[in-house]
């Protein structure tokens, strides 16, 4: 780790959780801050997208383990009054396991095959939603309490969240620092001898596995870690809204997970959350625009993938490395 | 010498298509064999067969007298028995020396969660892995190459590669596919002397090969086949005079089989 | 069930041309159309413009659909695609300008024609009656006329791939991209061809069903969904493999709609998992090429 990086990394740090949030609170945009919470959110999703898109499979079914994670999670806290601080952890481990099961036969497919069946897993989990009655039908499950508090031997490390002064920036706070767990966590993967393995798989499963690489347990593990990404983002945002519903994670969505990976380029470990940045900023700036938001916005996506193909961080600033 | 390889009665029928008839033959340790025949004669899915890339309809391959037929890839690979490709393919995107590095991941003594969290083991090995591929590549004359992205490399250095990742996993057996195929004679003559070394470094070689002029100046013995079936096995001298063999090279109109 | 059996050829069709298109583009260009759904809404509202607005004739309904598609295929190709695709490190990244365009047209289409569902006049009047002691159908005749153009279409299709010279040419494209190049067939030329062609029998589709359905501007992601579905059925890139996808589904969803009916909206929920269940039998579709 050079000294620069560090650096970097310090700077991060600091933007995020603190001249962030204070320039937001002296300005008190109350919509800038959820803008920020869910692009914080949309980049953790995006990451585990990211990580499929790491051993070579496109993935477009992340909306459907978002979706999963969020209704595990209400639905323990509900249902079962279980705490938030516990379903968040539950929510992943249950998509992780999903996505295991799923998995193993459907990451045998490769190329466009993949990248259809994700498509299509992300509206089975829509559609599964509507149909059982655990998830609530079309009505989905609605009032979720907001997360209490976080108690550890009598020590409150997380205070209720319905005792907050700013809910807003609880929340914000809640979703940046999974962020860069989340961030922290795949740049160390991407760079250890696992990143590298996925990096094999990336280009070639044959070779891979000839030289003793177990192919089959590698990419159900990344893939496990994608789903369970998605489960805590997905989870964190049906506590924000307090509600979800099947149509939460739209193909639509789904879609754009993918797109944000992307455009922030895809060789690069912080592409998803730039990409998200840009992209999430980008759609609620064009609001201003009213009927021509979806115009200006597809007509810029065109431009950008046009010029630079290979995503925004392929344009290599001066001081810059590539990761 | 003792049998590192026993190819029993193997048999691969694709649909209505019998590619490989009931083939048997044996690797000896340490020695140099190759498998030989006209294009379409069945050499690629044998080799297939062997190196566990694709499952025999019936008959078994053996290893050290253990069947390892119808294992996964990987596992064959752990088991000693590896194979090359054909040079396209490498890891396209990654320098040679990272290549040979991550082909070293059977040696690993970290598991990947001691990888992840950079643990002592873990450090240790990779300290490892790097001086052994550099011990690889200067063996295999690519030291000077090491920095370079594969995909970049000339023909000649890319089977170099190959040959160097199947080297990092430490394998007892090596199967190299069509290792001289496309090289001019200088490439070829340089290869072959390759091919001998990795036989030294006590590697039981088994190629499958269409350049008769090089398998007859690299191999100890030679297996022929035509049609799936094994028409003929014996020594580069025995093989050059039999005449089922000089029958099966005329008959496919196929470039000069070196006598 | 006379009744099932013909919807689910009315359907399959449709979805066997729209899956043509698909698969067309994707052997040529290793590109995975998204926006396809929304070129067939593009042609609907072609045919709606010309036939339903203007009160022209169907036929020139459908052949406004097509040329508009046509081009607009080409021009998308030769200026958006084919540079992505130059330029690009992974060739994934012509999804991301696929979705692009899809959110692009969609936005264009809502702009122009609202969210209002568009309907036209009925291309035929009368209706279709066989009662016999065994089979009892009644269908409207405008049916039964798209489901003839619809086979023509398809047929023409065929026979313009197997036996014409661009046809043959994009056949060798497909099949192995390096061989066909050196023995002298233009990658640009039939890739640009190809792809026109995808985006117009998509367009004619959409054309074809305003006559029944009419169109709204909201149906292109859904419809190109259904087009995966196709696709994956039967393999992708393979021209039979489409077809057969297409009255696959068809007639799934025919059967489904009708016997599920008293479960609620599950029928897509059944055909997905049973989908899943499929590929991985048979990760290349019935007919599909490995490697997708």
């Amino acid at each position: 780790m050079s000294k620069k990086f560090l650096f970097g990394v310090a700077v991060f740090l600091l933007i995020m959780l603190v001249l962030v949030p204070q320039i937001l609170l002296a300005t008190d945009r109350k919509d800038l801050m959820s803008v920020a919470t869910s692009i914080a959110l949309n980049s953790i999703i995006a990451a585990g997208v990211w990580l499929t898109f790491y051993i070579g499979r496109i993935n477009i079914g992340q909306g459907a383990f978002a979706l999963l994670g969020g209704y595990v999670s209400a639905i323990l806290i509900v249902h079962y009054d279980v705490s938030f601080w516990l379903s968040l952890p539950l929510a992943g481990l249950a998509c992780a396991v999903a996505s295991v099961l799923i998995g193993l036969p459907i990451l045998r497919l490769r190329g466009v095959y993949f990248a259809m069946v994700t498509l299509t897993l992300t509206e089975v989990g829509r559609l599964l939603a509507q149909a059982l009655s655990l998830t609530g039908g079309p009505k989905g499950i609605t009032n979720i309490p907001p997360p209490g508090a976080l108690e550890f031997f009598g020590l409150t490390i997380i205070p209720d969240f319905a005792e907050l002064e700013n809910l807003r920036l609880g929340y914000y706070y809640l979703a940046v620092v999974l962020m860069i767990i989340c961030f922290a966590g795949m740049w160390r993967l991407v760079n250890s001898r696992l990143g590298f393995l996925c990096r094999s798989l990336q280009q070639n499963e044959e070779l891979a596995s000839s030289i003793g690489v177990n192919v089959t347990h590698l990419r159900v593990l990344a893939y496990a870690i994608s789903s369970f990404c998605g489960g805590i983002g997905g989870a964190v945002f049906a506590s924000i809204v307090q509600s979800i519903y099947p149509n939460t994670f739209p193909i639509q969505e789904s879609v754009n997970y993918m797109l944000y990976c992307f455009l922030g380029g895809l060789n690069y470990v912080f592409g998803p959350m730039l990409g998200t940045g840009v992209l999430y900023l980008g759609w609620d700036f064009l609001f201003i625009l009213g009927q021509y938001q979806l115009l200006v916005y597809s007509t810029i996506l065109i431009i950008l993938i046009l010029f630079l193909p290979n995503g925004l961080l392929s344009v290599r600033l001066p001081g810059m490395k590539r990761v | 010498m003792s049998v590192a390889l026993q190819v029993r009665g193997i048999t691969k029928r694709f649909g209505g298509l019998l590619a490989v008839n009931n083939v048997s033959f044996e690797v000896q340790d340490k020695e140099i064999l190759s498998v030989i025949g006209p294009n379409g004669a069945g050499k690629s899915t044998l080799f297939k067969l062997i190196s566990s890339f694709l499952r025999p309809t019936s008959g078994e391959v053996l290893f050290n007298g253990k069947c390892i037929s119808g294992l996964s890839p990987h596992t064959v690979a752990r088991i000693g028995v590896v194979r090359t490709f054909q040079e396209t393919t490498i890891f396209r995107h990654m320098n040679v020396r990272d290549n040979v590095i991550i082909a070293h991941h059977l040696r690993a003594s970290a598991g990947l969660t001691g990888f992840f969290l950079n643990s002592k083991q873990a450090i240790v090995d990779e300290k490892k892995f790097g001086e052994s591929a550099d011990e690889i590549l200067e063996f295999l004359g690519l030291q000077e190459c090491r920095d370079e992205i594969a995909l970049n490399l000339p023909h000649g250095h890319l089977r170099a590669l190959g040959i160097a990742i199947g080297l990092a996993t430490n394998p007892k057996v090596l199967l190299l596919d069509e290792p001289f195929a496309g090289m001019n004679h200088d490439e070829t003559t340089k290869a072959v002397e390759m091919v001998r070394e990795v036989r030294n470094r006590g590697v039981t070689v088994l190629l499958v090969e269409h350049d008769m002029q090089a398998v007859m100046k690299i191999s100890e013995r030679i297996v022929v086949i035509n049609f799936g079936e094994k028409i003929a096995e014996g020594s580069p001298q025995e093989i050059q005079e039999n005449e089922k063999v000089i029958e099966a090279y005329l008959g496919s109109e196929d470039e000069s089989i070196g006598i | 069930m006379e009744q099932i059996i013909f919807n689910g050829l009315f359907l399959g069709a449709q979805y066997a041309l729209i899956a043509l298109g698909l698969t067309l583009i994707f052997a040529l260009m290793n590109v995975l159309n998204f926006a396809h759904g929304q070129m067939y809404v593009l042609g609907g509202y072609m045919t709606y413009l010309v036939y339903g607005h203007l009160g022209l004739p169907f036929y020139l309904g459908l052949l406004a659909s097509a040329v508009t598609l046509l081009i607009v295929g080409a021009l998308i190709e030769k200026f958006l695609f084919r540079p992505v695709i130059r330029k690009s490190v992974r060739e994934e990244s012509t999804m991301l300008l696929a979705a692009g365009l899809a959110f692009f047209f969609d936005a264009v289409l809502l702009l122009l024609f609202g969210q209002k569902q568009h309907g036209v006049p009925k291309i035929m009047d009368g209706i279709f009656k066989i009662k016999t002691e065994t089979i009892r159908l009644i269908v409207p005749n405008d049916r039964i006329a798209i489901i003839v153009l619809a086979v023509v279409l398809i047929v023409a299709f065929i026979l313009f791939m197997q036996y014409s010279k661009p046809g043959r040419a994009m056949r060798a494209l497909a099949q192995d991209r390096m061989a066909a190049q050196l023995m002298g067939v233009s990658v640009e030329r039939y890739g640009m061809l190809g792809f026109a062609l995808g985006a117009m029998l998509a367009g004619v589709v959409g054309g074809l069903l305003v006559a029944i359905t009419g169109v709204s501007s909201g149906i292109g992601g859904p419809i190109s969904i259904k087009a995966f579905l196709m696709v994956m059925i039967g393999g992708a890139g393979v021209v039979p493999g489409a077809i057969a996808g297409g009255f696959i589904l068809g007639m799934l969803e025919s059967v489904g709609l009708t016997t599920l009916r008293d479960y609620g909206d599950i029928t897509y929920l059944v055909i997905f998992a049973a989908l899943m269940i499929f590929l991985s039998i048979r990760p290349n579709g019935l007919m599909g090429k490995p490697w997708g």
